[in-house]
């Protein structure tokens, strides 16, 4: 004698079944302290420098060439001021500390971003930092020049403040 | 000890009675909990990193912060140089060479130093790689320091020179505003 299919069968089929949740739950538990633990919550940037190299002098250069060439610019960080000299201009750009170890920065950008203005074929800077300037102090300066379009920074090693040679 | 949560129908063929509803135990719902832990999942695979440059802070040491950002050059291989007030460490393995008064006064250490930085650039360079020197320093630490350092460097042959920062989008933090 055949008999129909058992009414939990019936409702079985009909119901829809609940996922098993508990493998997933069991890798979310691995694999979230894992990536917790391997996760970058600082991100390290990298500043690159170039270190002067001797030129060749260039005595067969005809004047017209030299005339093209960019303006050297040079930045000097010194214990209490910016200053900056461009190349073939007299006057020599001070930048002032705020207050006693403040510099000011945001003047020192103000005045990068007229330099490039005038001086749009010119991509370096020559840095010429005091050896009693901090690390931050350089680093900062390196980062504005090259946020203003300057992306070559020139480390200049040698401690002869030459632009006050004139 | 646990109880079983069928019990047998004695009265009706002997086959299997469901419990009462009001006896049945609530399954926790644990489907938010999930949804939950599949958006961290999504938001922490976004957001990691497996470049091992990115994630090599010197512990200890504060580092100053940048907006822009360069990348090493191509086939550049970086050697790393920690710079601390107290101490120097070398390599990724962070060995010791000695304090910062030790490297500018005692020969013995610069020179050690030196060849080392000889016998690491000579390395990358027989491995067609370019060398580059990758400066980790104290935001607090005078140039003196690093003007020696970066001129020593070049003695080694290391022309590409890194310094290494902390990368900000916000440049008001940099310009101390």
């Amino acid at each position: 004698m055949a008999y129909g299919p058992s009414k939990n069968r019936s409702r079985s089929q009909s119901e829809p079944r609940e996922p098993n949740l508990i493998p997933i739950m069991n890798l979310f538990i691995v694999i979230i302290p894992m990536l917790m633990t391997i996760m970058v919550t600082v991100h390290l940037a990298m500043i690159e420098i170039t270190l002067p190299t001797d030129s060749a002098g260039g005595g067969d250069e005809d004047t017209e060439q030299l005339e093209d060439l960019p303006k050297v610019i040079t930045l000097a960080l010194l214990p209490d001021r910016f200053e900056i000299l461009v190349e073939g201009v007299e006057d020599i750009i001070t930048i002032p500390q705020t207050s006693a170890g403040k510099y000011d920065y945001f003047m020192l950008d103000s005045n990068m971003a007229l330099l490039k203005d005038s001086n749009e074929n010119q991509g370096t800077i020559d840095l010429l930092p005091d050896p009693t300037v901090k690390f931050d102090t350089l680093l900062r300066s390196i980062d504005i020049c090259k946020s203003n379009n300057f992306p070559n920074i020139k480390y200049l090693t040698s401690s002869t403040k030459y632009y006050k040679a004139k | 000890m646990n109880t079983l949560s069928v019990k047998v129908n004695r009265s009706s063929g002997g086959g299997f009675q469901h419990r009462k509803r009001g006896n049945k135990t609530k399954d926790l719902n644990i489907t938010s909990l999930i949804d939950i832990l599949t958006i961290l999942l999504v938001f922490m695979i976004k957001n990691i990193s497996m470049d091992s440059t990115r994630k090599n802070a010197p512990e200890g040491m504060l580092l100053p912060t940048t907006i822009t950002t360069n990348e090493l050059i191509e086939s550049g291989k970086a050697v790393y140089l920690k710079i601390y007030p107290d101490r120097i460490l070398y390599g990724t393995e962070s060995m010791r060479v000695g304090s910062l008064q030790d490297f500018l006064n005692k020969p013995e250490i610069r020179n050690s130093l030196l060849r080392l930085l000889q016998m690491e650039s000579r390395a990358i360079i027989s491995g067609n790689s370019k060398p580059c020197l990758l400066i980790q320093a104290d935001k607090e630490l005078p140039c003196l320091y690093i003007t020696e350092f970066i001129k020593f460097s070049a003695q080694a042959s290391f022309a590409n020179i890194y310094f290494s920062a902390i990368h900000t989008d916000n440049k008001s933090e940099v310009l101390g505003l």
